[in-house]
């Protein structure tokens, strides 16, 4: 039976249409592994090999995977979202009682993306600390270590401006609390503060800034920061593997 | 035990497949939760309700056919209405749901606008968007306006309804009290449609005031306005009574002496009147369509444009009384009040009678020391404080501008931004009805005084005010209704000067300008004979038989009769058609007789009117015996064929009649040529 199975997968594996998708063929030895990696738009940020005990639970705690995987939700759900979502001033409130009431599992969505926004933050700190803690922030990894504290950054921002969109008093006073927090900066805090709301009062031209920003430009950053954040864990020598030399093998 | 628990761990996370199984399965069961969530909803719940409800009902096939399943909506984005009660709410179209017991599948009682036409938020409020009882009905976390409870629903059509609804009795009565007891004086309400509300209270200039009443009454009724006068309408401002000594003070102070000053009055006529005859001016005079008086069984009579004059001896000196009788244009040159040319033995009978008009104990009790500067200042301080230049004219105080809040948006302001009281209900109605109610309760220091109403006129107030909402204000132009407002009409001229100083607009209307208490008058010049006109104007005589009250007779000169008469038979003309059109010459014998018949047969016209005092007996409509000399023929042919075309809401009905038969009833009508109605009667 299970012989059967991998005949079949082989089969279909050395058909033309999958070898002209999937180049590097099948095959057990380290040079087809190497090449399935290497040859993958979305595998080749990641590291041919990798030592067994960076890949264990203790090692990691796997705070960064996750993070990755509730940023995934949030793309998924937050499109879905969009889905439903006017950012103008008289639509943006009525668009939420929209979701709550007549939107099937409407309050689902909103909730999940709304409760995976506030574990990505946990995550992204608990990542941090996890790290700091480790001492893998040392070289070569410094720069990895900046990266990821601009995705802080960015995962803070993200937050923040998902804040004004659902348009209700708590939003709104939040951005005026914030807006006004920058306008309190020397010299250019009144300008950076019309930057920000694109106007002197938290109205139409913020909302539409924000979501601007919450849906396009902050996750455009982010992904691309992201894919960096990935890619130098491979050109930095993989995951940190902790003080002690190496005790496990090389997978 | 413990190895059960043990092994049961082993059997679900032994190894990594299991865990990832079971971990797969625990997250598919909490995924499901939510369709199901959504299955389980209350508004299917509601819709399974109403469909068993129908089905044990005779007219079930109709019914079902109606109904539709899922979501229901009433969708007008231009009002901003998304409005799913109907969801819940099936059987409001539903005229054979009356009688069911449940408020939520009731069919909903007739109004004149179609359900979809403006949705159910516009005007009962809560969340229309919601799908559940709770979120839709009440104020919840994320929603603040909760339904209107039912007596206040009349403030839904005063969003669009400027102008009296016959079917909005208390909304009506609310904008009258906030007109009549001149709450704009000090807060400004902006309507809808980008008019002001203006008062109509219009209360004195207190410029002279000491030329027409004592310390004494001033005080007493700044204390408490209501115990001299039940009808007056200034509130109570609950001054203790060193402050009423300081204001009344001030305002006694303030007074300068008319120009040119009154003249005493004569010893020889103060003799005490005839009260016989006094009482009989007073009544020919008509004061009372104006003034109200109580009388000896305590009734109060009379009408509330001018003010009730019970106790007007204690408060009115009497070399004033004399000099407003002959001429209250010399003390208030803007007062509603005619100029009536009494000669000076009618002011001497009916100031006397005016004089005999005391109510003492008012007054019994106060007793004022001359006052001081210091009083003076102080109590200019608080008339200042106070507002009461908002509707007085005083000497040295300018009047206040936004003196207190606006209220264009009463009806929609956030509870947030409203502070409470105890014993306040926690809502917007709540908040509205307890500030009329008791003003100060909410905090010593508000200004706003205490106005006396009764919980009737306080909810009657309260609606109006809730109909001062966003939607009233932000609306597209053609929702709204307006209320019709009264031009600036002004008649030129001599005519026009003595049609100012008999305050002819007080009662009549002209082109759009003027009161409602006596007929319009626009197009007068057509309808009467000038022959007519001017025994009328010598003599006026009441027109409709069920009616004692007349226009009031002015003692006009011969000149200004005729300058009257003139003016309006040349002015006061319809552009519709000639007024000598159709003479009465051309009507024959035959056409006489045949309109003869068709008021009394085929149109019934005896029903409402008279043309023959000895046989007909209808009193809704004014005695025609007259018409002859009254009116002029084309006018009354006009007449019959369209009454609303020469008068918009006039009662009589229009009976389509063919060219023929108007022409017939006008001739018949025209031949009438008796007495008026007063002669007829004392025949």
């Amino acid at each position: 039976m299970a012989n059967t199975l991998d005949r079949l997968a082989d089969q279909v594996r050395e058909n033309r249409i999958w070898r002209s998708i999937f180049r590097s063929g099948t095959g057990e030895s380290n040079l087809h592994r190497a090449l399935t990696v290497q040859q993958n738009v979305f595998l080749h940020l990641f590291s041919v090999k990798a030592r067994k005990r960076t890949l264990e639970f203790r090692a990691t705690w796997y705070l960064g995977a996750l993070t990755f995987g509730t940023f995934l939700i949030l793309v998924i759900t937050g499109i879905l979202l969009m889905l439903y979502y006017h950012p103008s001033v008289p639509q943006a409130y009525a668009d939420m009682k929209d979701l709550q009431f007549v939107v099937s599992s409407g309050v689902f969505l909103r909730n999940l993306h709304r409760w995976s926004a506030h574990a990505m933050v946990f995550l992204v700190f608990a990542h941090m600390f996890k790290v700091f803690y480790r001492g893998a922030y040392r070289p070569p990894r410094e720069f990895n270590w900046v990266i990821g504290v601009v995705l802080l950054l960015m995962t803070l921002l993200l937050s923040y401006t998902g804040y004004l969109l659902p348009w209700d008093q708590l939003a709104f006073w939040a951005v005026t609390v914030g807006s006004n927090i920058a306008s309190a900066v020397p010299v250019i805090g009144a300008k950076m503060r019309f930057l920000m709301l694109g106007g002197t009062a938290v109205n139409a031209n913020a909302l539409l800034r924000f979501y601007v920003l919450h849906c396009v430009i902050l996750p455009f950053a982010a992904v691309v920061l992201i894919a960096i954040h990935f890619w130098r864990i491979r050109k930095d020598g993989g995951i940190y593997p902790g003080e002690s030399p190496a005790e496990g093998d090389a997978k | 035990m413990k190895n059960n628990l043990h092994a049961l761990w082993q059997l679900f996370f032994g190894d990594s497949a299991r865990a990832f199984g079971s971990a797969s399965v625990i997250l598919l069961v909490l995924l499901a939760v939510a369709p199901a969530k959504n299955h389980f909803s209350q508004w299917r719940h509601y819709q399974k309700q109403y469909l068993h409800l129908i089905r044990g009902r005779a007219d079930a096939v109709t019914l079902e056919r109606h109904f539709q399943g899922g979501i229901q909506q009433i969708w007008i984005p231009e009002q901003q209405v998304t409005d799913r009660c109907t969801t819940c709410h099936l059987g409001m179209k539903e005229a054979s749901l009356a009688d069911v017991s449940s408020v939520a599948f009731r069919e909903h009682p007739v109004i004149p606008h179609k359900l979809t036409e403006f949705g159910c938020t516009t005007c009962h409020r809560g969340q229309g968007a919601a799908t559940t009882v709770e979120e839709a009905h009440s104020a919840t976390e994320q929603w603040e306006q909760p339904l209107l409870p039912a007596k206040y629903i009349e403030a839904g059509c005063g969003q669009c309804h400027l102008e009296n609804q016959t079917g909005t009795p208390f909304l009506n009565q609310g904008r009258q009290l906030i007109v009549s007891y001149g709450c704009t004086h000090c807060h400004t309400i902006k309507q809808g449609d980008g008019t002001y509300v203006t008062p109509d209270d219009d209360p004195p200039s207190l410029k002279h005031i000491a030329d027409k009443t004592t310390r004494e009454w001033v005080y007493a009724w700044i204390k408490d306005p209501q115990a001299y006068a039940g009808t007056a309408t200034m509130p109570n401002y609950h001054l203790s009574d060193d402050d009423a000594r300081d204001v009344s003070a001030f305002i006694l102070a303030q007074s300068t002496p008319l120009e040119p000053p009154l003249q005493p009055v004569k010893a020889d006529t103060k003799t005490p009147a005839d009260p016989a005859a006094g009482t009989s001016l007073y009544g020919q005079s008509f004061c009372a369509s104006c003034h109200a008086m109580q009388n000896a069984a305590g009734m109060m009579v009379g009408g509330n444009v001018g003010p009730e004059l019970t106790g007007i001896g204690t408060k009115a000196k009497p070399e004033w009384l004399q000099d407003w009788v002959a001429n209250p244009n010399h003390y208030d040159p803007g007062t509603m009040m005619p100029h009536y040319r009494f000669d000076a033995a009618q002011v001497a009978t009916l100031t006397g009678f005016l004089e005999s008009k005391v109510e003492p104990d008012f007054v019994a009790n106060v007793h004022l020391d001359a006052a001081t500067p210091e009083q003076v200042e102080h109590g200019k301080r608080l008339a200042v404080e106070n507002g009461c230049a908002s509707c007085h004219e005083i000497n040295g105080i300018k009047k206040p501008e936004n003196f207190a809040p606006e209220l264009s948006r009463i009806g929609s302001k956030p509870l947030n931004q409203l502070i409470f009281v105890e014993g306040v209900e926690h809502s917007l109605p709540g908040y509205v009805a307890g500030k009329v109610r008791n003003p100060r309760a909410f905090g010593p220091s508000l200004k706003m005084p205490q106005f006396k109403f009764t919980p009737q006129q306080i909810d009657a107030i309260t609606t109006a005010l809730l109909a001062l909402t966003d939607r009233a204000q932000s609306q597209p132009p053609t929702m709204r209704i307006a209320s019709v407002q009264q031009s600036k009409y002004q008649p030129a001229g001599n005519a026009g000067q003595l049609m100012g100083d008999l305050r002819c607009f007080t009662c009549h209307m002209i082109n759009g300008h003027g009161g409602d208490m006596a007929p319009d008058l626009t197009w007068e010049g057509t309808a009467v004979q000038r022959e007519w006109l001017t025994q009328f104007l010598k003599n006026p005589e009441t027109l409709r038989p069920a009616l004692i009250r007349r226009m009031p007779k002015f003692n006009l000169r011969d000149a200004e009769i005729n300058t009257l008469a003139d003016y309006m038979m040349t002015v006061y003309q319809t552009p519709e058609f000639d007024r000598d059109s159709l003479p009465v010459s051309q009507f024959n014998p035959a056409q006489v007789e045949q309109g003869r018949q068709l008021f009394y047969s085929k149109f019934a016209c005896q029903s409402c009117h008279i043309a023959d005092y000895k046989n007909d007996k209808g009193y809704i409509g004014p005695a025609l015996a007259a018409t002859g000399k009254r009116f002029n023929a084309a006018w009354v042919y006009y007449w019959l064929k369209d009454p609303q075309a020469l008068r918009p809401g006039t009662i009589e009905p229009n009976q389509h009649m063919t060219d023929d038969e108007a022409r017939a009833l006008t001739a018949f009508l025209m031949s009438l040529k008796s007495g008026g109605a007063q002669g007829a009667m004392k025949k």
